[in-house]
């Protein structure tokens, strides 16, 4: 069996005349909390759609466990365990908390489409061990008093939250998390950073795009620095904070925004 | 709403039950129609409501249901009741063939593709296709029900058999809300890009909405030849699928949405018959005030079907 890494290989995905992600190669291993930076536009989130299968990549490849997934849909790559969050957060918002956790067994369930029009003692069982799972992720996420509610009443912490749920109800072997920061006040953000390191502790692998350094720098194993849709540089957060040609590119940028 | 449903229930079926007994004949035929148009606005629901996929067609799977029934009795001599499984298969497989490639369409342009094939149907039934649909006239002198021994003969039978086959598509619904399949049609009407990507097949669970609706659709088209003992083109037209549409926008995407957009949109109107055209003028602006006053419909879905377990002490709504 082949490693739980994700392999990416000259992945290269244009728009018309525009190349968003060019020749990125990256390796992200079993258990890290891998970082992803840039500057906004830099391609992070072209990236991410690549590997989850909302794009599929002109050139390059993407394996996940030594198997080619580039150009499977986005099932089918839930399916070999790899889910993701949104950085615009997209719930199903007029259903409930536990409604959207359950969304995430969905692949794990064990019934067949016939069973939504004959039950069986089977789908029944089915039903209640998958609901027991979705208390599971409600007790973690410490979601349990917002079960019944539906999540577009919520505050935007707390639908970040739900998303994370979601995701983890899949059980998957990498979580992918598309700036689960952003709009985060700084004592949901230290939340964050204690529920990934947790979920890191279940043995599930974290790749992440963040703009909120000081979390990227606290949090994350190994980080990929991209701009304009190519790495300018990887390493381990202390080699990047040193690193030139990103304090150019990125950390540079930061100070011409405060002025 | 929810213990108004739990006290609601009961009371309409009692009233159900026991109402062919204080009609007159003509009402009765309206109270079994009323029984049919919500078996097949409940189908429509599962593909327009649930499944959020603009169907501007339901009467054409309504009528294939009715015409397989007709056609297989009266030129082929088979008995009623064994036309029922070719009713439902038929046009459930249709709904399946015709979905397969249109499904990934968006709703306004799914919806002119709808109208088309239910276009084109009416036209085929009313040319006399194969010689077996009898042309603009239809088929009429259809044997009576035969339920393994009760001869469906009396109009009050007939309304128990179409009582019988609503309660068939309430238990449907109902179980469909609590399963996989139901919860996928909800996710994917909700944001079909989160739900392909939590791992949910948006396409098959889609085409398996039309599957579905189509085939309760075929049996309440049996119904339909049953009731009439015949079948005609103009019962089927387009027109009749927008009705179906309505009933589902005005009532509301849950059970007693749609039996109430089924009663405002179709007993009331027979109601108020002797205002002669007037009544549509009014249904007009009626269902002009409905949505813009209750967008969601009269009585909109629910959602939060969850297990009590789940439900903390200290919930904030629902």
């Amino acid at each position: 069996m082949a490693p739980n890494n994700l392999v990416l290989t000259n992945v290269t995905k244009r728009f018309g005349g525009l190349t968003a992600v060019d020749e990125l190669n990256m390796t992200v291993e079993e258990g890290q909390i891998y970082g992803v930076i840039g500057p906004n536009g830099a391609g992070k989130t072209t990236v991410f759609n690549c590997i989850t299968g909302i794009y599929q990549s002109e050139e390059g490849s993407v394996k996940w466990r030594g198997e080619e997934i580039r150009g499977l849909t986005p099932y089918k790559i839930v399916d070999r365990g790899i889910v993701r969050t949104f950085q615009t957060i997209r719930l199903f918002g007029q259903m409930s908390v536990a409604e959207n956790i359950m969304s995430g067994r969905h692949i794990k369930s064990q019934q067949s489409w016939w069973h939504g029009i004959v039950p069986t003692p089977g789908s029944r069982r089915d039903e209640l061990e998958n609901w027991q799972k979705v208390q599971e992720q409600l007790e973690f996420f410490n979601l349990g008093e917002f079960a019944a509610t539906p999540t577009n009443s919520l505050p935007y912490g707390i639908q970040r939250r739900v998303e994370m749920a979601r995701a983890m109800a899949v059980d998957p072997t990498l979580l992918i998390l598309d700036e689960p920061a952003a709009g985060l006040n700084d004592k949901e953000t230290l939340a964050l950073l204690e529920t990934i390191f947790q979920i890191r502790d279940k043995g599930v692998t974290v790749l992440l795009i963040e703009h909120d350094m000081d979390l990227v720098m606290q949090v994350t194993d190994y980080l990929t620095v991209i701009n304009f849709g190519k790495k300018i540089a990887e390493g381990t957060p202390d080699e990047i904070q040193k690193d030139p040609a990103v304090i150019e590119a990125y950390l540079g940028s930061e100070d011409d925004d405060d002025e | 709403m929810k213990s108004l449903e739990r006290f609601g229930y009961p009371v309409f079926f009692v009233v159900i039950a026991i109402l062919p007994f204080l009609l007159d004949p003509r009402w009765q035929a309206v109270a079994i129609t009323f029984l049919i148009f919500a078996v097949v606005a409940l189908s429509q629901d599962i593909i327009l409501g649930k499944a959020g996929m603009f169907n501007m067609g339901q009467a054409l799977f309504f009528g294939m249901g009715a015409y397989l029934t007709a056609i297989l009795n009266a030129k082929f001599g088979w008995p009623m009741l064994a036309t029922i499984p070719v009713a439902i298969l038929i046009p459930a497989l249709m709904g399946i063939l015709l979905a397969g490639p249109i499904v990934h369409l968006r709703g306004d342009y799914l919806l002119v593709v709808t109208i088309g094939f239910n276009i084109v149907f009416v036209q085929v039934v009313q040319n006399n296709l194969g010689g077996v649909t009898g042309g603009p006239n239809g088929i009429f002198g259809l044997d009576a029900m035969n339920l393994f021994g009760i001869k469906l003969a009396s109009q009050v039978s007939v309304y128990y058999f179409a009582f019988a086959v609503l309660l068939l598509t309430l238990g449907i619904m109902a179980n469909l809300e609590k399963s996989k399949a139901g919860r996928a049609l909800h996710y994917l009407r909700e944001d079909p890009l989160a739900a392909e990507s939590i791992g949910i097949n948006t396409r098959v669970y889609k085409i398996f909405a039309f599957g579905l609706g189509a085939g309760i659709a075929g049996l309440a088209g049996t119904v339909y030849a049953t009731q009439y003992a015949a079948v005609s083109p103009e019962a089927f037209e387009f027109i009749q699928s927008v009705l179906f549409f309505s009933i589902v926008l005005v009532g509301g995407s849950s059970i007693p949405g749609v039996l109430l957009g089924v009663f405002v949109m179709f007993v009331l109107p027979e109601i108020f018959r002797e205002f002669a055209t007037w009544r549509f003028f009014i249904f007009g602006f009626a269902m002009i005030l409905a949505m813009v006053l209750r967008p969601r419909g009269i009585w909109p879905a629910t959602f939060g079907k969850i297990p009590k377990f789940l439900i903390k002490e200290s919930n904030h709504g629902a």
